[in-house]
């Protein structure tokens, strides 16, 4: 059984489709990335997965393990093991980043019927993980995402991934605006949680993160659908030739 | 029909001074008292008396052998006592020297009573009842130089239905002194309608920490006058969550160069509570700065009001006068009001308002549900940090979290009926 499937999945916004009939299936081991020029749909697709109010499928589902998300709120997907890698992550004032991580593992851990960690387990767990990802001590007293640059915002996300231990995660641009050290740091980090029991989508305009986050699949797509898929081969060809040659050919 | 019924209690109040002399400070005031304001009145337009006429009320007469109910809320501090507006010796703490508690002889009452006529609080209608119908005025004084390390306590309570109460206090800080002083408003009463006198001489400090939890039947009118002197400095937050309707006004008069102003405050509205907090600060000197951060909580079928006027005289260059308020209505049958109002008659001023009235953020609502919290978890961190934020800006470290564990218990009562 795939640890995602995504079946003829239909969506509108606005009344305009947006996705028409995406279909996927994402094994566990698997990387795969998602690509596609401005407007092709992929925010609204991470969006739809994480289970955003307003971004419903009309037709179609999703499966996370065999189990259907259209039943289940954002926060039910997530503890069953979903993970969203925001684009842009959002700002908490007054909420410091230490009790936000520990409510997040917490709602996790319960779920998976490990019991909460206690105050003291907990902060070391998250030093230990924010170090690894150059977190410094400092960022998890402030109120989550407040005054972080963009590098800060997605290390952070990478953090949460970490703690988390998702089955699927959906990586949403994690590199638009990333540095190349920057770059480097969050892909190692993602590249730590790759195992054989969990899954990543990455969702990307461009071929520079596949560099660093190797892919086994990439698929295309274009006006809401999956134009093409293939190994990362595919992602240099969009590189070399742009999305066009593909789109036109599809 | 109703006009006589809204007569009832300027009866009782002028039978209550009855017995005074026609140049008593007392006659003086309910000769005043005329009648509520009207809703026409643009100050009382979104917090409207009417339904105090309709209600038979008169000036309680202080019960001295009352039994006490509230406790204090910070071990070690000094506590006055008010039961029934008057002030309760036996029960309040002996005083660090440098500081006094009096009650006020005629002349000295006269003077307090034409300070308040003097401020634009003259019509409010706490002034005229409250001065007619105080048991007496008291006054806390705090000597030239002297710097209070305890924390003062003050305890209002008593009441009961059909009876209003009428607690007078006037605060003198010499110069070079300061305090802070903590008040807790707890009466069962009907009607509260407590009047403070402040003035800060030059180079006084005082921070004010005002916790308003009347019961839930009751009206409280509290009306506050401030007068600051040369670089004094008046830090003040309320936290309004009891009552059915509860206002709390304050007038800040900027006298002195150099003063710095702050008035705080949030309110936790739930039910069919009603809640004001009315500010008018008058810069009538330069360089002085004045600062208000004003937040609402809101569920059930209940109304928030904030007005904050600001008025810089033309002399008044410099001034520095901001003023941010911000409301969340987790019921749609809840309402806020926000009515900031800036009167700018100098050119070189920094001033500064904004008023935001709205549900909870979706994005950092549906940011916190894609980490696994629950809807009703997430709106209740994102509350609390709204509150949080706020106190941790508006009040001294060590009582902070006191401030946000009186907080917290209103929220809880709100957030377990409309989230």
């Amino acid at each position: 059984m795939p640890l995602l499937e995504i079946k003829k999945a239909k969506l509108k916004l606005d009344n305009k489709d947006i996705l028409k009939g995406l279909s996927l299936s994402v094994s566990s081991g698997e990387v795969h990335a998602i690509m596609g020029p401005n407007g092709s749909g992929k925010s609204t697709l991470s969006y739809m997965l994480a289970g955003r109010d307003g971004y419903e499928l009309e037709s179609g589902e999703v499966f996370l393990q065999g189990q259907a998300l259209s039943d289940m709120e954002a926060d039910e997907r997530a503890r069953s093991g979903l993970f969203l890698a925001f684009q842009y992550p959002v700002e908490l004032p007054g909420v410091g980043g230490m009790s936000f991580l520990r409510e997040a593992v917490n709602s996790r851990r319960k779920f998976l019927g490990e019991g909460e960690l206690d105050h003291l387990a907990f902060v070391k767990e998250a030093r230990k993980v924010a170090s690894k990802m150059f977190v410094k001590d400092d960022m998890l007293k402030r109120a989550v995402n407040v005054g972080f640059s963009g590098g800060e915002k997605k290390r952070f996300e990478i953090l949460q991934m970490a703690m988390l231990k998702p089955k699927v995660s959906i990586l949403d641009e994690t590199d638009s605006g990333l540095d190349v050290d920057a770059l480097k740091i969050v892909s190692d980090g993602v590249n730590a949680q790759r195992n054989d029991e969990n899954a990543i989508v990455v969702i990307t305009h461009y071929q520079r993160l596949l560099d660093y986050i190797v892919p086994d699949f990439v698929h295309i797509l274009s006006d809401g659908r999956i134009i093409k898929s293939g190994g990362p081969e595919l992602a240099l060809e969009v590189e070399k030739n742009g999305y066009a040659g593909l789109i036109n050919a599809a | 029909m109703l006009h006589n019924v809204k007569d009832n209690y300027i009866i009782s109040v002028k039978d209550h001074v009855s017995q005074f002399e026609e140049k008593s400070f007392r006659k003086l005031a309910s000769n005043d008292f005329k009648s509520w304001p009207s809703p026409r009145e643009e100050t009382w337009r979104l917090s409207r008396l009417g339904v105090l006429s309709r209600k038979e009320i008169i000036p309680i007469t202080p019960n001295f052998k009352k039994q006490i109910s509230s406790v204090s809320k910070f071990d070690g501090s000094k506590i006055i006592r008010f039961v029934d507006g008057a002030l309760r010796e036996d029960l309040s703490s002996k005083l660090p020297p440098g500081s006094s508690l009096n009650v006020l002889g005629e002349d000295d009452s006269l003077r307090c009573f034409h300070k308040f006529k003097d401020s634009n609080l003259k019509d409010h209608p706490s002034t005229n009842v409250s001065f007619s119908c105080t048991p007496s005025i008291v006054k806390l004084t705090i000597e030239k130089d002297v710097k209070i390390r305890d924390l003062f306590e003050i305890i209002y309570e008593g009441g009961d239905d059909y009876t209003s109460v009428h607690p007078v206090l006037y605060i003198e800080l010499k110069e070079n002194s300061s305090i802070t002083l903590i008040e807790q408003f707890n009466h069962l009463s009907s009607l509260i309608m407590p009047l403070q006198l402040v003035e800060l001489k030059k180079n006084a400090s005082m921070n004010s920490l005002k916790i308003f939890n009347d019961n839930q039947q009751s009206y409280n009118l509290s009306a506050n006058c401030i007068f600051l002197s040369d670089k004094s400095n008046y830090n003040s937050f309320s936290l309004i969550k009891g009552g059915l309707f509860t206002r709390s006004e304050t007038h800040a008069y900027l006298k002195g160069e150099n003063c710095n102003l702050n008035l705080n405050g949030v309110y936790l509205s739930s039910k069919n509570q009603h809640h004001d907090l009315t500010t008018a600060i008058y810069h009538d000197v330069p360089n002085c700065t004045s600062k208000q951060i004003v937040r609402g909580v809101l569920g059930g079928k209940s109304t928030g009001v904030f007005q904050g006027k600001v008025r810089v005289a033309p002399d008044a260059q410099k001034t520095d006068g901001q003023q941010m308020s911000r409301a969340i209505l987790l019921s749609e049958y809840a309402t806020a009001n926000a009515k900031p109002e800036l009167e700018i008659y100098a050119d070189d001023v920094i001033c500064a308002h904004g008023a935001t009235v709205g549900e909870i953020d979706d994005e950092q609502l549906f940011y916190l549900k894609s980490r696994g919290v629950s809807e009703k978890k997430a709106k209740q961190i994102l509350v609390t940090a709204f509150l949080r934020d706020i106190i941790n800006e508006s009040v001294e470290k060590f009582i902070q979290n006191l401030v946000f564990e009186e907080a917290e218990l209103a929220l809880l009562e709100i957030i377990s009926k409309d989230i």
